[in-house]
């Protein structure tokens, strides 16, 4: 490249890069959404007698959550939901972990066995037709502690979109490829260790991307049901008046980052596994 | 030939039936109950349930009436500002992608946090109670269907054949022609694959944010309601109905999907 070319494409290249690239595209958009939530708290501000029950700006609710006046007794906003965080997350994520390999053993035995494959399937497809969510009250009688009843339903949702997404990529592997494995007269364990599971690699991150929202939500939901010290614990005490309402609204707007995050986290771990795909979608 | 295709249907009926019949049996004879640790009270009888469910025919049906409007209310508002986002988003394509990234964020975002915020917006809409209810309830199963619908219309209309868009070029036919005759059509089979996805999801939208609801009706709710009351098997009639609501709407969509695509392909 001559330099003249260089000098004409301007001081901050990387600059103009990142102006015209997809980030910036997705930033201005939510700059966007903090002007309009903004101006809708302004007119509330002036118009409504709480505005904190319905929209509070953005400022007071990120500035509460960094104050160390004491909430509760003891903690500062900034510790209660932090435990309150790990409490849930971690819960989400015993289930989200125990979903993934139960999900991937039954896709696996689908895939090794037509009988498994028969019987499994038709639930599969009932079980993603059932509302889960809505069973959480019972299933929280039936496992009676409020922990194990997180865990149970993060599994319950993580398992089935796993299952369905990886037997998919099995199936996607090519006639060609099965037949070159058989002349290379590989035995089954080579077969799925060579071919198979990693031509489900991206079909299971798939899976992984829609189920991680799922179990969160549903570890969050579980907590409101009964007392503890969850996020969903905190969102219905601050409803109810026990705490002050911008608790609320750091819960919210938690949840909703940790929501995001864990899908954009799959798709990290994805790129981070599997680098060799990223060719594949960027053109 | 014939008898082996035969033979592999009657496998693929008859196996999952038979692992249904199984767990019925295992339920009704309590096995089921010691492996899970739990007695009668907590997760009774099938034949319970089902009496339970005709005996309370008619309260059971008003309180699905009630789910239903928010679920379908929810699920058309939200397919339509889907398409509606897809079609804007195509025209505008750089902006657009983009601004579908955020839409599909706000798929992440728990139902749980949003069914309390979207109540306190829709406090002075009305007066009555189960007007401003029933519509926050709306409007948050509105939000979770349109990301999905939003996404895969967005595909549907760009995502166009190859050559397709020259040869429309090349009879210099206008913009709107453009998209009545190549990119809605090729949109179609999109719009089904959303729906597959936010059919489920409006169902349990509907059942998650009456948990929060002011007015204390619905399926889900009742579910909450009646466990809270120690009356395990009503609220178990409740979940029974629930299921045969995702189910039956499930199977409505597939019919319904089948009978308009068919007519396209001939």
């Amino acid at each position: 490249m001559t330099t003249a070319k260089k000098a004409r494409k301007g001081p901050l290249p990387a600059l103009k890069r990142f102006i015209h690239s997809k980030h910036m595209v997705t930033l201005v958009w939510i700059l966007g959404i903090v002007v309009i939530w903004e101006i809708f708290a302004c007119i509330v501000a002036a118009t409504k007698r709480t505005p904190v029950n319905v929209l509070p700006h953005l400022y007071e609710i990120i500035g509460s959550f960094f104050s160390d006046k004491k909430v509760t007794g003891k903690m500062t906003m900034i510790e209660l939901i932090g435990t309150a965080c790990g409490e849930t997350l971690s819960r989400a994520g015993i289930g989200f972990l125990t979903g993934i390999v139960l999900g991937y053993i039954l896709a696996l035995l689908m895939n090794l066995s037509r009988v498994v494959e028969k019987i499994a399937f038709p639930y599969l497809m009932i079980i993603q037709m059932i509302p889960i969510l809505g069973m959480a009250p019972i299933i929280l009688s039936i496992t009676g502690d409020i922990n194990s009843a997180r865990v149970v339903i993060a599994a319950i949702l993580t398992f089935y979109p796993v299952s369905t997404n990886v037997l998919a990529g099995f199936r996607s592997v090519e006639r060609e490829k099965h037949e070159l494995m058989y002349s290379y007269a590989a035995n089954k364990f080579q077969l799925y260790t060579k071919t198979l599971i990693p031509a489900c690699i991206p079909y299971f991150f798939t899976g992984l991307k829609i189920s991680a929202p799922m179990a969160i939500t549903a570890s969050i939901l579980v907590d409101t049901l009964q007392g503890g010290n969850g996020l969903g614990c905190m969102l219905s005490q601050s409803l109810k008046g026990g705490m002050t309402r911008l608790v609320f609204w750091d819960i919210v707007l938690i949840s909703a980052i940790i929501g995001i995050l864990s899908f954009v986290l799959m798709g990290l771990i994805e790129r981070i596994l599997c680098p060799y795909k990223r060719n594949k979608t960027s053109d | 030939m014939k008898t082996k295709k035969w033979l592999g249907i009657l496998s693929s009926v008859g196996l999952p039936l038979l692992f249904g019949v199984v767990i019925f049996v295992l339920w009704q004879t309590q096995v089921l109950h010691s492996w899970l640790g739990t007695d009668t009270i907590t997760l009774p009888l099938p034949t319970r349930i089902s009496e339970i469910i005709s005996q309370n025919k008619d309260s059971i049906g008003s309180q699905v009436k009630m789910t239903l409007i928010v679920a379908l209310g929810g699920l058309a508002a939200g397919s339509v500002m889907g398409y509606l986002i897809a079609v804007v988003a195509s025209i505008f394509r750089k902006w657009g992608a983009g601004g579908l990234t955020i839409v599909s964020a706000f798929n992440a975002i728990p139902i749980v946090a949003l069914a309390p915020v979207i109540n306190n917006w829709t406090r002075d809409v009305s007066n009555d109670v189960s007007v401003r209810s029933t519509l926050a309830k709306i409007i948050v199963v509105t939000i979770s269907c349109t990301a999905a619908m939003s996404v895969n219309a967005f595909r549907g209309l760009t995502e166009l054949k190859p050559f397709s868009e020259d040869l429309m070029t090349s009879y210099a036919a206008p913009k709107i022609v453009v998209f009545t005759k190549l990119r809605l059509p090729n949109s179609l089979p999109y719009v089904f694959t959303a729906l597959r996805v936010s059919v489920p999801a409006s169902v349990i939208g509907a059942l998650v944010t009456e948990y929060f609801a002011e007015d204390t009706v619905g399926v889900g709710r009742q579910i909450r309601e009646n466990i809270v009351k120690g009356q395990y098997p009503t609220a178990w009639a409740y979940i029974a109905t629930a299921c045969a609501i995702g189910i039956g709407m499930y199977i409505i969509l597939m019919l319904v999907e089948r009978m308009v695509l068919k007519r396209r392909r001939a």
